[in-house]
């Protein structure tokens, strides 16, 4: 939903392409769409200023960004003092380092002036309108991921094998509990529970010699590594407010999960 | 060459390779491009064993904090010349190669502390669990920020590599 304030209608063309009107208004609320969907995918507030930044530079503009934890400003600024303001609310894309490649590629194009905004607009729809591809290979790849943790852990052979069935099973509840609309901290409840109680299976069937690493290590695919680090990033380049939003976000699914696991733990002891 | 160091470089080359199984498996999760899966996997296996070398017992015996601070400066700059190489966003190639290093087990322990203090109204399993919480908190905390300091030191060294890769 877009929402747009303005602080004063003084339109001043500046720059090589000049904006008036409705054009400037377009490259702001394209701004703000891009910034918005740049905090979604997972970049950090220094890539996001700069790439708007760049963008708006192009057109003759200052942009100036603020994340605030449910939506994105952009103060769109120019020569003669005339600023616009333009909030758009963040898009919750799920990490995506493929989507953050290519809408910096798409900033960089508009600089090297091989796009106009239209044509921009148009390549950004391409881009943020590709389907989130979460398909076999990502399940496999992480339920490997996992049983290697396990690994670097000090879980021996047994572990690893249970802890790659309890990420996989975990992993595509996961899927198919997002693709359901469901609550992002009971899925995390829910499949750290499920990968839990199935890592179990090596204490409660004497599998290995490292069950309790098995069980500790089943639920580690659910750690919300990037938005810590994001949050660490922010927090050195003084986005402080992104930054605790970014790490309530962390902690909140942290204590999701960890709540999963302690709860498959007690009722797995009271099993035994 | 004797036993214990056989079994020392074993277990480092063990470490390196399970760290970058684990890094690949992260950046499909992190949807990576494609074309970095194998570079990260390399700057994790990396930044893993070095951290396991320097906390090693019988060898420097770093304390984890700094040792991971270490180990993602080390990882901050492959990824930095990687970047330029597959033409993707340092971070792409930066986060899926410290996520093997990120504290989570001290994370959830943390947690389970905190809950501990919740349930155990006892003065004696009260200060335990206390204790369990903060001390594993402030670990995980510190490791997160150490990393965070390491990793980003070279991305704004070569700010111009790091911001133009994409161009």
């Amino acid at each position: 939903m877009m929402a747009m304030m303005t602080m004063t209608d003084i339109e001043t063309p500046c720059g090589e392409v000049p904006f008036t009107g409705n054009a400037r208004d377009a490259l702001g609320r394209f701004l703000a769409e891009y910034s918005a969907w740049l905090w979604g995918c997972g970049a950090t507030c220094v890539r996001i200023d700069k790439n708007v930044g760049r963008i708006a530079m192009t057109y003759g503009y200052r942009a100036d960004v603020a994340v605030m934890p449910r939506h994105v400003t952009v103060c769109l600024s120019d020569e003669s003092g005339s600023v616009q303001t333009y909030t758009q609310r963040v898009v919750r894309a799920g990490i995506n380092f493929d989507l953050n490649t290519e809408l910096s590629a798409l900033s960089w194009s508009i600089r090297d002036g091989k796009l106009s905004l239209d044509d921009a607009e148009k390549r950004f729809r391409t881009i943020v309108g590709q389907p989130y591809v979460d398909n076999f290979h990502i399940l496999w790849l992480t339920s490997l991921a996992n049983a290697s943790f396990c690994r670097l852990f000090g879980g021996d052979a047994a572990a690893m094998g249970v802890v790659f069935i309890a990420t996989a099973a975990g992993y595509f509840l996961k899927q198919r509990f997002l693709r359901g609309k469901m609550d992002i901290r009971v899925v995390f409840y829910l499949c750290a529970f499920i990968s839990a109680s199935l890592a179990s299976g090596c204490g409660l069937f004497g599998w290995g010699t490292t069950p309790g690493v098995a069980v500790a290590t089943s639920v580690l695919y659910l750690i919300p590594g990037v938005p810590y680090i994001n949050a660490a990033s922010d927090m050195l380049a003084c986005h402080y407010l992104c930054s605790f939003s970014r790490f309530a976000d962390a902690v909140v699914l942290t204590a999701s999960l960890s709540l999963g696991l302690l709860t498959s733990i007690t009722v797995m002891n009271n099993c035994l | 060459m004797t036993d214990d160091s056989i079994i020392s470089w074993s277990v480092f080359f063990d470490d390196a390779l399970f760290s970058a199984m684990a890094a690949i498996g992260f950046s499909s999760i992190s949807h990576t491009p494609r074309r970095a899966y194998i570079l990260c996997a390399v700057a994790a296996a990396a930044g893993h064993s070095l951290r396991f070398l320097l906390t090693m017992p019988g060898g420097l015996e770093m304390n984890i904090i700094a040792a991971a601070t270490i180990a993602a400066f080390i990882v901050g700059i492959i990824a930095v010349f990687v970047a330029k190489v597959i033409r993707v966003p340092a971070e792409a190639c930066l986060f899926p190669a410290l996520l093997p290093m990120i504290p989570g087990l001290y994370a959830c322990r943390a947690f389970e502390g905190f809950v501990g203090c919740l349930s155990n109204l006892d003065e004696t399993l009260f200060s335990h669990n206390l204790y369990l919480f903060v001390s594993n908190g402030m670990t995980c905390g510190a490791i997160v920020i150490g990393m965070a300091i390491g990793a980003n030191i070279p991305i704004f060294l070569m700010k111009k590599i790091s911001f133009q890769v994409t161009r």
